[in-house]
């Protein structure tokens, strides 16, 4: 396991900020002497203000800053004050914690990763740190709009679920072509990048997973709570269940 | 020199607080302070907090306001007489809710307002104030030296500090602080001075200590070395050894290694497994770091190594968005897991917490209802449980010796962490009384007891003897 430095309440300035849609962007600012160990997140906040919430850890292990992939809440009180924050500015930091880590021999196992919205971001750090992973990502979205950074994986490894927007489906590079293999499962890591509509646990339910599998899930609570009961049915044991609830 | 003043305690909460109670007044009372009932007229009061609920709130401010309001009249005379503060009576408050509510508290020269990071300096503050003199806190949060048994006839050893879990309903990060794990050589020393000075039960404590790491030790190292330790003997009849407990344990990141440890005969076979909820979807949204499977299935092990392993646990009724169904599903637990002591409390919002913001709130009336239904299923369960030890045989760490309608009844807890009533055979008792020899001191030994009955109430006792 990585050593962590611990920084307490530190005032990195802000590098850029990078929208990805209306709503949603990226936070970079300065890493400071913050060691981390990818799945880990930061409590992050502006400046003088008492309130700060969690954020998974966007930028690879090995960058020279960080970010975090922030979605602007209706009625947020932390994510609207961030994005208005601006170059040179400070903004608070505490972390890293968490435990949504992968452990090295899991490293060389078929892992899969199900995101939701938002939840991608500590695969999107897995996938920039670790070179050589086996995974297959799912990574549920409203409209396609939603796909942040999708360039970042590689496209045979990535499906994406879309569950209100079936002309994103259509309008996607590649359809849907991750029919079961001969053996009636999913192969992990191996199929192509698709689009197909319908939620993350759609998909699953329709795909078996190889008990084998070490399976990461982000997102939302109740996503989490679904794809439990459906990975466990494919056989897959609880103590290979690895979650990191957004809220 | 403290002379002859007095000290009085009143702690809340988890068994740290009680163990760093304990380990201050053990200090005050090596600096030749006397230990007295927190009722009583005192030169100084030390109230230990808990912030972990509303109502721990509520009695830490009750608590307070009885220490201040009896030293008020003694600190009004010493304003009259215009002498300096040194020498009046003296309030100190600490523990979580100071930290949770520093804004509101103030310390002025009789009243003391001493945050968990420099709770151990405490002792050293209470001498000075009655010195007239000032000192400056150093040190860490492990400078707590092994408690005499003062308030209890357990031993424990602080091993670990903070939590970095952050559960969504708890405060307690923010009021522990970061996790911080104290050195396994400085534990071990802990443990062994204990042992040297006749401790029977050491209990390791910390506020989340399955997450222990000091270089390449984990918590089963840890508890490995303490198990081996070389025993102390008095010569007294089931005198020969120690038992080693863990107090309160997240059921996360618990190896088989783990489960191996209670094959030994010093580990007692018990665990407070904080399991919150028995229902899957609430332990996510609360969450917490394991499944309600993986939970049931760390049982399953202990209960392969001993079937009578005691596994006992909190409960949390009335989470944001809990629903009957999830309620149902804890209900559930209490009978399939076999709690021998379910600590139920009902949902209350904590400042800064992410469950504070979370919709569906439930209101009181359900929480109230719901508690009281955990507790219904809980005081069966516990029956159940200790009705499973009838028949058996237990190893008595007697904390009380009395005589009573002429016979001498000994009390205290079984390595399962059982309430055990032993009335010795007539002879025994009046060889006792009778001898010229000094009487056997009975407390804080061991004796084997041969479970017969149970007692009736919420809390029953088993009744056996001697064999």
């Amino acid at each position: 396991m990585a050593r962590t430095t611990r920084v307490t309440k530190a005032l990195p300035r802000v590098h850029e900020i990078r929208n990805l849609t209306e709503s949603t962007y990226v936070l970079r600012f300065d890493r400071r002497d913050l060691e981390f160990e990818p799945g880990q997140y930061v409590s992050v906040g502006v400046k003088g203000d008492i309130d700060m919430r969690e954020y998974s850890i966007y930028s690879p292990v090995d960058a020279d800053f960080l970010e975090i992939l922030v979605k602007e809440i209706d009625g947020g009180h932390v994510s609207r004050r961030l994005r208005r924050v601006r170059p040179g500015d400070e903004v608070e930091v505490d972390g890293p914690f968490g435990f949504f880590t992968i452990d090295e021999p899991d490293r060389r196992r078929p892992l899969l990763f199900i995101a939701t919205g938002t939840g991608i971001s500590p695969f999107h750090c897995f996938a920039g740190s670790y070179s050589d992973l086996d995974f297959r990502l799912l990574h549920g979205v409203r409209t396609a709009g939603e796909r942040y950074d999708h360039d970042a994986f590689p496209s045979d490894r990535l499906t994406t679920c879309l569950s209100r927007d079936p002309q994103g489906v259509a309008a996607a590079a590649h359809v849907a072509r991750a029919e079961p293999v001969a053996d009636g499962r999913a192969a992990v890591g191996s199929a192509d990048s698709s689009a197909v509509a319908g939620r993350v646990t759609d998909y699953l339910r329709e795909h078996p997973v190889d008990p084998g599998t070490r399976c990461y899930l982000c997102g939302n609570c109740d996503m989490i709570y679904e794809a439990f009961d459906i990975l466990k049915g494919h056989g897959v044991a609880p103590e290979h269940l690895y979650a990191e609830v957004y809220f | 020199m403290g002379g002859a003043r007095s000290v009085a305690f009143a702690d809340l909460g988890c068994k740290l607080n009680q163990f760093e109670t304990e380990s201050i007044a053990t200090q005050l009372q090596e600096k030749g302070y006397r230990i007295i009932e927190f009722d009583a007229p005192a030169d100084a009061y030390v109230v230990n907090t808990c912030t972990v609920t509303n109502r721990a709130d509520r009695k830490s401010r009750n608590l307070f306001n009885r220490a201040r309001r009896a030293t008020q009249a003694a600190q009004a005379a010493a304003e009259l007489s215009a002498e300096p503060a040194a020498g009046t009576p003296l309030v100190v408050l600490t523990g979580c809710f100071v930290n949770s509510h520093r804004d509101e508290l103030e310390s002025d020269g009789r009243t003391y307002i001493i945050a968990n990071e420099q709770k151990h300096s405490i002792p050293a503050l209470v001498d000075a104030h009655f010195r007239g003199e000032v000192v400056h806190p150093a040190g860490n949060v492990f400078d707590f030296p092994v408690a005499k048994r003062i308030f209890h006839t357990r031993t424990t050893v602080k091993v670990q500090d903070g939590c970095d879990n952050f559960c969504s309903f708890c405060i307690i990060p923010s009021v522990r602080g970061r996790a911080v794990s104290r050195s396994s050589r400085d534990v071990v020393a802990a443990v062994a001075e204990a042992v040297t000075a006749g401790a029977r039960e050491i209990v390791l404590t910390g506020v989340n200590m399955s997450r222990y790491r000091d270089g390449g030790v984990d918590f089963t190292g840890l508890v490995e070395a303490c198990l081996e330790l070389p025993g102390q003997s008095s010569g007294h009849p089931g005198e020969r050894d120690y038992r080693l407990r863990i107090s309160s344990l997240e059921p996360d990141g618990l190896a088989d290694r783990f489960i191996r440890l209670f094959e030994h005969p010093r580990m007692a076979p018990h665990l407070h497994l904080c399991l919150q909820s028995g229902s899957q979807r609430m332990l996510l949204a609360m969450r917490r770091q394991y499944t309600y499977e993986e939970y049931r299935r760390l049982a399953a092990d202990l209960r392969s190594i001993d079937p009578t392993f005691n596994i006992t646990t909190d409960l949390l009724v009335g989470f944001p968005s809990e629903e009957d169904d999830d309620f149902a599903a804890s209900l559930a637990a209490i009978d399939e897991i076999g709690f021998g002591h379910v600590h139920t409390f009902p949902y209350s919002p904590r400042e800064g917490t992410r469950a504070e913001r979370m919709r569906g709130q439930v209101p009181s009336r359900v929480k109230t209802e719901r508690s009281a239904a955990v507790r219904t299923a809980a005081d069966a369960a516990k029956r159940r449980y200790r009705e499973s030890l009838l028949g058996s045989r237990e190893r008595l760490l007697v904390e009380r010796a009395e005589r009573r309608d002429g016979t001498l009844v000994l009390t205290g807890l079984g390595e399962h962490y059982v309430p055990i009533s032993v009335r010795l055979p007539a002879r025994v008792g009046e060889h006792a009384r009778a001898s010229a020899d000094p009487p056997p001191r009975y407390e804080n030994t061991f004796l084997e007891a041969r479970i017969e009955s149970l007692g009736e109430g919420d809390d029953p006792v088993l009744h056996g003897s001697p064999g």
